[in-house]
């Protein structure tokens, strides 16, 4: 008797009927927000569906948000460059070494993923302040204090991005270009770099999107002049919602997922997955 | 040449382990005096917050509300995002891709945008409360917001994406054939499951369930906004002492129970693995 595969049972259509309400769900609010912000500008409230069509809300956009909007992509671009230039060697340095006490190193450069957020603001608030009055460099509400502070919180993510990425490459391609005679600096700029550079995309990417979209560290590391568009947008929402709000997040996301289709064409999606999934 | 990578990896370690070590040493310092207002606070060393802490029913229930949050969305999270995970495995890789791609797109977008579209759906005039009331489901609008639902839906929405990408790499791992085996040798598919699939992802749904506690535990954006201010986890609590009523060392003090509570629940369970662990090994010798 040959082995037939079960026909697909009930257990099977329900979870796959479970698998498009998650999609809707997790969808649904993106969608939501578009649509909504084209509503008719004669009412200061939100509706959906909207009660009509317009762009009214676009040109009611305060320039505040806008100067979020420039202030945020600049703290996460230096987020990610400076949590590569840390993730590099350290990644390296933690696949190729072997020392007493390695696991104890990588133990502590892995903690800040266990630290809540919340609890990253207000520690390095609190040392803002005590360094502040200590040596009078006042680092809150300053753009290297918030990129300081984002620092933190990304460097994990890059780190197992490139180490996942170092722990696959085939050391005879370093052999190989070393017993050619190459340098070992030559050999980690012409060879090892190149190779690994997916893993750097997409710690880079995960850190400037960490950076772009937390709200806690920033709401305690910012301030006047100095507030990220997160945070910009969580205070509206608290205390003043106007429809303004969907048509700024609107404009973010259509500049998101043209930036994402551009990753896409250029690295893939996959450097992106791994950099998620290191943790 | 051997390089000493080592050495080259001295700097960064230096710039990581500084940062964490001198943001935790001087809040945890921080938790240990008493708060005078305004952001001032008394020369004398105390464990007064801790004991505050310790028996006011306000901060108790406050602890106990987030990890009762955390362990709520957990379970959901592990629930629905198992057999979602599972179907995208055992589908035409073709579709998988494309709603991986999605999942991966709505889990890149900025949380305060996904909140604000969460806001608009289940608002009391919302589509859901409105769908409900004139399908005779509800005879009110439903108060979603402001209530743990609203939190948990918020939180859900957050980690749903994390389970399903993170299981999704679990399982492809395990080869349909060894499902098939089993089924040869006539189980039925539900001890195939409970047999052969379940035991192999074990690890992966630990791993999952310990990332979305850990995410839970932490989650402030979503609490704050879905909850309206009423629903006060630990995160929130922590932010109004510390920018409200300016009580630094308060502050301090229940983001060190929050961090203890969080690193105490993740050793736990590292424990427990590790035990369980051996005591397999030890069955086998």
């Amino acid at each position: 008797m040959r082995y037939r595969r079960p026909r697909p049972s009930l257990a099977q259509g329900a979870a796959t009927t479970l698998m498009f309400g998650v999609l809707v769900f997790l969808l649904s609010p993106l969608l939501v927000v578009a649509a909504a912000s084209l509503g008719p500008g004669d009412r200061p409230y939100v509706s959906f569906p909207p009660a009509g069509f317009s762009l009214h809300w676009y040109f009611e956009v305060p320039a505040r948000y806008w100067q979020a909007i420039g202030f945020s992509l600049a703290v996460a671009a230096g987020t990610a460059l400076a949590s590569v230039v840390i993730a590099i060697p350290a990644a390296l340095g933690l696949v190729r070494s072997s020392f007493r006490g390695k696991t104890f190193v990588a133990l502590l450069l892995r903690a800040p993923l266990q630290i809540p957020y919340v609890v990253t603001g207000i520690a390095f608030l609190q040392a803002y302040y005590l360094l502040g009055s200590a040596t009078g460099l006042h680092l809150r509400a300053s753009y290297p204090g918030l990129v300081l502070g984002h620092l933190f919180l990304a460097t994990p993510y890059a780190i197992g991005s490139i180490a996942a990425v170092l722990a696959r490459l085939n050391p005879r391609l370093e052999e190989a270009a070393a017993s050619l005679g190459a340098s070992p600096w030559r050999v980690l700029r012409r060879v090892t770099l190149p190779v690994i550079l997916p893993g750097i995309y997409g710690g880079a990417l995960y850190a400037f999107i960490i950076s772009f979209g937390e709200v806690p560290v920033a709401l305690f590391l910012g301030g006047a002049g100095r507030t990220t568009f997160p945070v910009e947008m969580f205070t509206s929402m608290q205390f003043d919602f106007s429809p303004a709000l969907l048509a700024v997040s609107t404009a973010v996301l259509l500049i998101s997922f043209a930036v994402l289709i551009l990753i896409q064409r250029s690295i893939g999606f996959d450097a992106v997955v791994r950099a998620g999934s290191a943790r | 040449m051997r390089v000493r990578w080592g050495i080259v990896m001295l700097p960064a370690v230096v710039v990581s382990v500084g940062l964490l070590a001198a943001s935790q040493l001087v809040f945890l310092r921080m938790s240990f005096f008493h708060d005078r207002g305004f952001g001032l606070i008394d020369a004398q060393p105390t464990l007064g917050n801790y004991l505050i802490v310790a028996t006011d029913t306000f901060y108790l229930g406050s602890l106990y509300l987030t990890v009762q949050v955390a362990l709520i969305v957990v379970a959901c999270s592990l629930f629905i995002g198992y057999p979602v995970a599972y179907v995208l495995t055992r589908m035409p890789a073709r579709w998988a891709t494309l709603i991986i791609a999605a999942i991966v797109a709505s889990a890149l977008v900025a949380e305060v945008i996904k909140v604000l579209g969460l806001i608009v759906i289940f608002s009391a005039d919302g589509i859901v409360n409105r769908t409900l009331v004139a399908l005779g489901a509800a005879s009110a609008p439903i108060k979603i917001l402001g209530s743990i639902t609203g939190v948990v839906l918020g939180l859900l929405h957050f980690t749903l994406g994390f389970v399903v990408l993170l299981l999704f790499s679990v399982l492809q791992t395990i080869p349909a054939s060894l499902e098939e085996a089993a089924g040869v040798h006539g189980a039925s598919p539900l001890r195939v499951f409970w047999r052969v699939v379940l035991p192999l992802s074990a690890p992966g749904v630990l791993t999952a369930g310990l990332v979305i506690f850990n995410l839970s535990m932490g989650a402030f954006t979503a609490v704050s906004l879905l909850g309206g201010g009423r629903i006060l986890t630990l995160p929130v609590l922590i932010e109004r002492t510390m920018i409200l009523e300016t009580k630094y060392a308060m502050a301090a003090c229940l983001a060190a129970v929050l961090l203890g509570t969080v690193v105490l629940i993740n050793a736990l369970t590292a424990l427990a693995v590790s035990r369980s662990r051996f005591a397999i090994a030890g069955s086998l010798a």
